[in-house]
């Protein structure tokens, strides 16, 4: 295990420091009596919540968690969830979420994305688009994400991990809040969020406006610059800057009336930069836009009748993607034998929509068992494909070749003639039933099954079984087992790009887990949890070269790898104005076909956070994160990605209504260097100068950076 | 109410309904026009915004003949109070003038505040806010809310809204998680839960119950009560109920104990705290905010319209919301499938 850093050492010290200074009231004494303490207040004030005791390793971040990290959005806050680190990747700098070492690198489709239960990942990648854009915040009441497998309940890509995002109701935001927000990188947000009462009707709605140019840190070597110095060429931009900024806008309604519940909701993304371009050549021209439009309604009643809950919910999903001129490669590029004088240019673009209908009953009339049962129908049809380009793929070698002789290298649409991705319509019909069944004082089984009937590639079934035992008053034990998979993107199947041609008969991929889990109350300010998992992937879906020596790949069902780790997670409430939560991840993950380290991923990982509360209103969080020991991929000669510790400071101060309140973040205070691993690229045969990656020296994370926000309640 | 409060009160509403259109016309344009103008004035459409709500905020005016004195704490309590206010200013239909009392205030400026408003009934929260009103005119009425208990002679003059949940309804939820439950024992303080126990005593009579009360003047005294219960106690038909009571109820001494003995022993134990829930209570019943809010509003305006002859003395919590460990109930046996009507739900995974 690498020494752990002297930063960490120092602000674990500052942060015990602080345990001293923090006072205590005796007004709060006697508030503490009625309300409990600080952590139970903040839930007690929330809203009503389920009864379900998920049988699965799992992690809930509520609002004020979420304010106290100081995250600017989503990306940030899953930093923060022990056995998972976000990486990104150098196209768009599109974030992927590694649970547990498992980690695509290209795309995200091990993770299933769920807003208000309702998936949004997207049928082209399978993952939560590559237009993302990140996610505000202030719109969200909590985050529940589970690590392992969720297939037996939410059914496709729940593999790794399943996060499930609950935006705030009515309850959650009584009356009228203001924000206006501004930070470094010229990122700018002003927004509105609403909570009250029309009528009978409980109506929350919310609207964000806002914009970033984004972290233009610099790549000094692209895959330009490896074709240039592969062909003697000079083409490449490099060294230049990323582009990361994008527009945001945001938009929700949720209304609530007696057990019905109907929400809408709006996400555009524009101007979104390419990163470092999206075949890792600096790309300083093309833009993506992404437009996603949800709505769902529900209806529930737990006590329908004697014994029985029913409920039902019925979603529309309208999602598309559209670039504007991707400079895919710099003019004059030279590629397997053929120049670009133009650069290769495409706007490929593609719409899809996701109906989804299901419903579920629950029965409690056996004695010790609680029952669960569902039924669904989704429909999700990639339905337009547009293909916009100045080159064609040689139908013979799969070979990107200029099309000069046609159209003198214009960009035309080959929408017809050689579109990018065949559109796609898959229709899926899935049951589960899940037993709780209490068999003896104190022990729980949950047993629960679920199967799903694809159109296209076939039907999976998926079980889970969970294993509690509250062992004493402050010590519960789980073992748990499930199966998972996921679903091959539309891309995986349909997709025409030599890097990565579809394959129609690909099959799921798939994982099993074995998890253990102990929550331990060590004392009545302290809690401790515990998790073990080990787990086997397979059938995993990667582009494979088709023969040996050419650059054609075509997806398979050819991966496999296995991990074993661990997860420590302490919350330690010092007194009533400091907190103290943090946590251990370690992980080893093996790609079984080379017997090697899977790559990319941390070995370790610490994260710790305090709260600290002071003179009142204000708060100071300051947090931690060190990443280590992260693997290159088999035949990757570059050294270990380099390890880092950040430390990030919000201080804030929450005011009542009428007032003002305000917080303030510095992220990355002590500037660390922050570098997420780039893709391993095959060598180049006789040619050991050139190095094992389109983009060697890795990527460039937001140096120090500092943002302002202002909120004011009506 | 004078006609003129009347009228006051009456151009208040229309003010703030006239505000609240002209607020949301304001923001409905903004919804109309976003896509066009977000995207290329984005800094302009942040100043629209903040000019909005400056102006929303200018026009918003408070009216009536109440006002609130509240503590001026740190969170997470202040978003309690905030809360509570919230529901005093739904329930009177207005803004509610709210007077934040800091370490070192400055009594006589709020007091000429108050004069100069004509506020008549003065709604106290936190022990703070409570103290506050013991420099008040005498003829300004006092309603006290968001404290535990005080001293029954300093309850006379005023109406007390504790937030002590009602014993009465903690019996209620006992029986439908024990129907056999026919026995409940307690330790309190005489010196702070007389009252409180008094009430106890008829609640538990009414739904066919024995209290079984123990007065305990000190921690020792209250251990060996303790130790006594558990040796006696029938897991079959009796249940142990922790007050909020800083005698009675240590959490480093008495709360450990409790925990591990009524786990061992299968017995029922439920609290006035909630916080005890995620320890391991059964259940308990906390105070719904809004809802107090708006108890503590109608206490005023009764105040106001009975010309200052409002009722006297401590009043239990009734406004609840319901928090129970499911943990708690599996391990006891308690079967709570089916039933989804809680509030709260530990552990919370």
């Amino acid at each position: 295990m690498p020494k752990t850093p002297l930063k960490l050492v120092c602000v674990l010290g500052v942060l015990a420091c602080t345990v001293a200074n923090a006072a205590q009231v005796s007004e709060e004494e006697e508030l503490a009596m009625a309300y409990g303490d600080k952590a139970t207040v903040s839930i007690a004030t929330g809203v009503r919540q389920d009864l379900r005791r998920a049988p699965a390793v799992a992690t809930v971040i509520t609002a004020e968690d979420i304010k106290a990290t100081g995250a600017t959005g989503l990306d940030e806050v899953m930093e923060t969830v022990p056995g998972v680190h976000v990486s990104h990747t150098a196209d768009r700098y599109f974030s992927t979420y590694m649970f547990r070492g498992i980690a695509s690198m290209t795309t995200n489709p091990q993770v299933l994305m769920l807003q208000n239960g309702v998936p949004v990942n997207t049928l082209y990648r399978g993952d939560k688009g590559e237009v993302w854009g990140n996610l505000p915040l202030e719109n969200l009441a909590r985050i529940e994400i589970i690590r392992g497998p969720g297939s037996a309940l939410y059914g496709a890509d729940a593999l790794a991990g399943v996060i499930n995002i609950i935006t705030k109701t009515a309850a959650d935001t009584p009356g009228t809040e203001f924000g206006l927000s501004a930070g470094s990188f010229n990122t700018q947000s002003a927004w509105v969020q609403h909570g009250g009462k029309l009528g009978e009707v409980d109506v929350a709605a919310y609207l964000r406006v806002g914009g970033t140019d984004g972290y233009n840190g610099t790549i000094d070597y692209d895959a330009a610059t490896r074709l240039n110095q592969r062909f003697g060429t000079h083409t490449s931009l490099a060294p230049g800057s990323l582009k990361t900024g994008h527009d945001a806008i945001d938009a929700s309604l949720d209304l609530g009336y007696d057990k019905w519940r109907l929400r809408a909701g709006y996400k555009l993304r524009d101007n979104l930069g390419l990163g470092a371009g999206v075949s890792y050549a600096l790309d300083p021209v093309g833009k993506e836009k992404s437009e996603r439009i949800n709505a769902d309604v529900s209806w529930s009643d737990p006590q329908f009748a004697r014994n029985w809950g029913l409920g039902f919910n019925g979603s529309y999903l309208a999602y598309s993607e559209e670039a504007n001129n991707y400079n895919i490669n710099p003019p004059g590029i030279k590629i397997g034998g053929n120049t670009f004088p133009n650069g290769m240019i495409g706007s490929p673009g593609r719409w899809e929509k996701q109906l989804r209908v299901s419903g579920y009953a629950t029965y409690s009339g056996f004695a010790g068992h609680s029952l669960r049962f569902g039924v669904g129908h989704d429909d999700l049809n990639l339905y337009r494909v547009r293909t916009m380009k100045n080159f064609y793929l040689d139908p013979n070698t799969g070979a990107p070749t200029p099309d000069l002789a046609f159209n003198g290298g214009a960009v035309v649409d080959y929408s017809s003639r050689q579109p990018h991705l065949l559109p796609h319509r898959r229709l899926n019909d899935y049951w589960y039933v899940q037993d709780e069944w209490n068999f003896a004082r104190d022990w729980t089984l949950t047993a629960g099954i679920r199967r799903d009937k694809f159109s296209d590639f076939g039907a999976t079934t998926n079980p889970r079984l969970a294993l509690v035992w509250d062992a004493t008053v402050d010590l519960t034990a789980k073992l748990l087992y499930g199966q998972a998979f996921r679903a091959p993107a539309f891309n995986d199947q349909y997709g025409v790009n030599p890097t990565g041609d579809g394959n129609p008969n690909l099959k799921p991929e798939r994982i099993r887990t074995v998890e253990a889990a102990f929550a331990w109350q060590a004392r009545k300010d302290t809690q401790v949890n515990l998790s073990l998992f080990q787990y086997l992937q397979s059938d995993t879906i990667r582009a494979v070269a088709n023969a040996v020596g050419t650059s054609v790949q075509t997806f398979q069902n050819t991966g496999k790898q296995d991990g074993h780790g661990a997860e420590f997670e302490l919350v330690w409430d010092a007194n009533r104005s400091l907190r103290l939560t943090g946590n251990y991840s370690w992980q080893v993950s093996t790609d079984q076909t080379t017997n090697t380290d899977a790559g990319y991923a941390p070995h370790h990982h610490v994260y710790a956070r305090a709260d600290w509360r002071f003179t009142g209103n204000w708060m100071l969080s300051p947090q931690l994160n060190w990443v280590a020991d992260r693997k290159r991929a088999f035949g990757d000669t570059r050294p270990d990605v380099p390890d880092y510790t950040s430390v990030d400071l919000t201080l804030r101060t929450e005011r009542g209504k009428g007032q003002w309140s305000f917080a303030a973040s510095i992220r990355n205070l002590f500037d660390a260097t922050i570098l997420e691993p780039t893709l391993f690229a095959a060598p180049v045969a006789g040619r050991p100068d050139i190095p094992t990656s389109l983009i060697p020296y890795d990527l460039p994370m937001p140096s120090r950076s500092f943002y302002l926000q202002a909120t004011y309640s009506l | 109410m004078s006609p003129a409060n009347v009228i006051k009160q009456q151009m208040a509403s229309l003010w703030c309904a006239a505000t609240w259109r002209v607020f949301a016309s304001g923001w409905i344009v903004i919804m109309a026009g976003w896509r066009s103008v977000a995207m290329l004035w984005r800094p302009a459409l942040c100043c629209a915004i903040g000019l909005t709500l400056i102006a929303a905020a200018a026009a918003l005016q408070p009216g009536r003949g109440i006002a609130v004195i509240y503590p001026d704490i740190g969170e997470p309590y202040r978003s309690v109070f905030a809360r509570i206010i919230e529901g005093i200013e739904e329930q009177t239909r207005s803004r509610v003038p709210s007077f934040a009392i800091g370490a070192n205030p400055n009594m006589q400026e709020i007091a000429s505040e108050l004069r100069r408003q004509d506020i008549r009934v003065v709604i106290a929260l936190g022990r703070n806010g409570l103290k506050f009103t013991s420099g008040l005119e005498r003829d300004i009425g006092v309603v006290a809310g968001g404290v535990l208990s005080i001293p029954e002679a300093d309850a006379r003059n005023i109406s007390v809204h504790s937030l002590a949940p009602d014993p009465g309804l903690l019996f209620t939820r006992l029986q439908t998680f024990m129907p056999a439950a026919k026995r409940v024992f307690v330790v309190y303080d005489p010196n702070q839960n007389t009252w409180l126990i008094r009430l106890a005593r008829e609640a538990a009579r009414a739904r066919g119950l024995e209290l079984v009360a123990h007065e305990a003047s000190d921690l020792k005294t209250a251990l060996l009560i303790y130790q006594d219960i558990f040796a006696k106690a029938n897991p079959q038909n009796d249940a142990l109920w922790l007050i909020q009571d800083s005698t009675t109820v240590d959490e480093t001494s008495v709360l450990p104990l409790v925990l591990r003995e009524t786990w061992g022993r299968n017995l029922v134990f439920f609290s006035s705290s909630v916080t005890h829930v995620r320890r391991g209570a059964l259940f308990s019943l906390y105070p719904d905010n809004v809802e107090i809010g708006r108890h503590l509003a109608n206490s005023a305006l009764g105040y106001l319209s009975s010309g200052g002859q409002g009722p006297r003395g401590m009043v239990s919590l009734k406004a609840v919301r319901l928090a129970v460990n499911v943990r708690t109930a599996g391990h006891l046996g308690i079967n709570l499938a089916g039933r989804q009507n809680f509030d709260l739900i530990f552990p919370e995974q």
